[in-house]
């Protein structure tokens, strides 16, 4: 179903980004972490974006917007009570299956959907960690939020104006063995930066899902442009295209080929 | 009740309404959205005789009133199709068109041979001379009005089933390649396939396609559709199929007006999946307002300057 849904909330967080929130019951009830929407703006396609968390009992869902170009700027110039189109939730989330522990790292707006699976994480009872990085403290949002949710945060900044001085790698190396031991990893953010997580995860035998992000159009798998390589298990075939929105966006690290 | 049927040659559809080739896959993932039962017709994503993973990097760029695309014809290649996708899209309750692509006359006399066999349900197969973001094949051949009557000569033989040429605007004369698949034994002629072009990003200095140049598609390409559709239907005898842009039932009544006998709606079903079941509603609500018995005799009634 493509659904109408209402803009009813919106908190500007500064530097170009804001939480959007929009009444619609059957997004809210069945979406799941790591899944997205695809928003309609007024220029041509629709704008995919991540669900940051939802309100069962109010009927609304949230997501974390931040301006890259002239479709995010005009869905973020929104006014409460505007009519969106909206699709979703799409594709596959974070997998909490034999999860007894989760570290969630985010680079910058990762945050978002990265949040939702801390809330997630919460309410199964499972012990999470969140490492988050940003490029400034001006960059920072949703800190007191994961707090909240994580037995514990480790924030840092390029700049160092804000938490640790570096990146999260730098801040995944402070972690003991006991925060680390039988934790799944959840990623979201740059893909560079999710490159190092998975081999950091990887060295230290962690599992390691990561959610990725191709440019997208319809976001339900029929138009093929979002796709990413993935290992063939054919021998001689070095890679599959799978759709990122379909198969994705989030993936079995070990099974990306970046 | 108006009589939303259309005839393109001998295929009978119950609306003018399909989906085109490579927006809707093979109408598995729209199935959630959309009863096909109410369209008129579907055609599947580009097949070609061996999969294809398609082109590598960014395949998509948004452009004013449409996109561009350079997906570059990945599908699970013939064998595949007949065994896992065929079989679905004909419990899907409407007319499936096969849209066949290739690098070779061999290819295509191979795939036509096989899908355009009796036994094979499809309705019709569409002979794709017109994409423009695979190295050999398609749209390189029809970009002449020869190669498009070398390649209908070398299948025509192989099937009784109509064959539908989906033909480039990348031309010079459109008229020319049009006339080309007629005279070479062509059903039905579906007009028009992608635009080519490009998009820059200005802060790396590099396209933002990873193969350069993508196809132009959307409400962006309508008008040249539309100029196409209406100097073909001047000299041809046989159907036209008009695809391009389409976005609502007006859209659907000014191709009728050009030439068209049917449509085909692509880019928009990647806006909206269910937009397919909204036009065919909206075409019945025009013909029902403006007191019209039969949609067919839309087909052609401009009057021109």
């Amino acid at each position: 179903m493509e659904y109408e849904a209402a803009l009813v909330g919106k908190k500007m967080l500064g530097k170009g980004n804001a939480l959007l929130t929009f009444a619609c019951e059957s997004i809210a009830r069945r979406a799941q972490p790591g899944q997205f929407i695809n928003l309609s703006c007024r220029y041509f396609l629709k704008r995919p974006l991540g669900i940051c968390t939802v309100d069962e009992t109010a009927g609304t869902f949230c997501v974390g917007v931040r301006e890259v170009g002239a479709g995010t700027r005009d869905i973020l110039q929104a006014r409460i009570g505007e009519i969106f189109s909206v699709l979703g939730p799409l594709g596959n989330g974070f997998s909490f299956e034999g999860v007894s522990k989760i570290i969630a790292v985010g680079g910058g707006t990762g945050i978002y959907p990265l949040f939702f699976a801390l809330e997630k994480a919460a309410e199964l009872g499972i012990p999470a960690i969140c490492v988050n990085g940003f490029r400034s403290g001006a960059d920072a949002f949703l800190l007191d939020e994961c707090e909240k949710m994580a037995g514990k945060a480790i924030f840092s900044t390029d700049t160092g104006d804000f938490g640790m001085k570096g990146n999260v790698i730098d801040s995944l190396e402070t972690l003991s063995r006991n925060d680390w031991e039988g934790a799944a990893v959840f990623t979201v953010g740059p893909e560079i930066m999710m490159i190092k997580v998975s081999e950091w995860a990887a060295q230290k035998g962690l599992s390691c899902q990561v959610s990725l992000e191709k440019r997208m159009a319809c976001g339900i798998g029929i138009c093929l442009v979002c796709v990413c390589k993935v290992r063939s298990s054919e021998e001689g075939v070095p890679f599959h295209h799978v759709r990122c929105c379909r198969e994705g966006p989030v993936m079995n690290a070990a099974e990306v080929v970046w | 009740m108006v009589d939303l049927s259309v005839r393109v040659g001998t295929v009978e559809l119950r609306n003018p309404v399909m989906l085109a080739s490579g927006t809707c896959g093979f109408g598995r993932e729209l199935s959630e959205y959309l009863d096909f039962s109410g369209v008129g017709g579907i055609c599947s994503k580009g097949l070609t005789l061996l999969a294809r993973e398609g082109n590598p990097g960014c395949r998509a760029a948004e452009t004013s009133s449409g996109m561009l695309n350079s997906v570059g014809l990945q599908n699970p290649g013939l064998s595949a199709f007949l065994e896992k996708e065929l079989p679905f899209m004909q419990g899907l309750g409407t007319k499936v068109i096969v849209n066949v692509a290739g690098h070779c006359t061999e290819d295509y006399q191979k795939m036509v041979e096989r899908l355009g066999a009796p036994e094979c349900a499809v309705a019709a197969l569409e002979l794709n001379l017109s994409c423009p973001n695979v190295k050999e094949g398609c749209m390189t051949i029809g970009a002449t009005a020869e190669g498009v009557y070398d390649m209908l000569r070398a299948v025509r033989g192989l099937t009784d089933k109509p064959l539908w040429v989906k033909l480039t605007p990348n031309v010079t004369s459109i008229t020319e390649t049009a006339l080309a698949a007629q005279e070479a034994g062509g059903d039905a002629v579906v007009l028009i396939n992608t635009l080519m072009g490009m998009a820059i990003d200005i802060k790396t200095r590099r396209p933002v396609l990873g193969n350069n140049t993508g196809g132009l598609s959307g409400p962006a390409i309508k008008p040249v559709a539309l100029r196409m559709i209406s100097e073909c239907f001047r000299v041809l005898s046989i159907p036209i199929v008009g695809v391009g842009g389409i976005m609502n039932a007006s859209d659907v009544i000014e191709f009728m007006l050009a030439g068209a006998a049917a449509v085909e709606v692509g880019t928009a079903s990647l806006l909206h999946p269910a937009i397919c079941a909204k036009i065919v509603e909206e075409l019945q609500i025009y013909a029902d307002g403006n007191k019209i018995d039969k949609i067919s005799a839309l087909t052609g009634d401009l009057r021109l300057w």
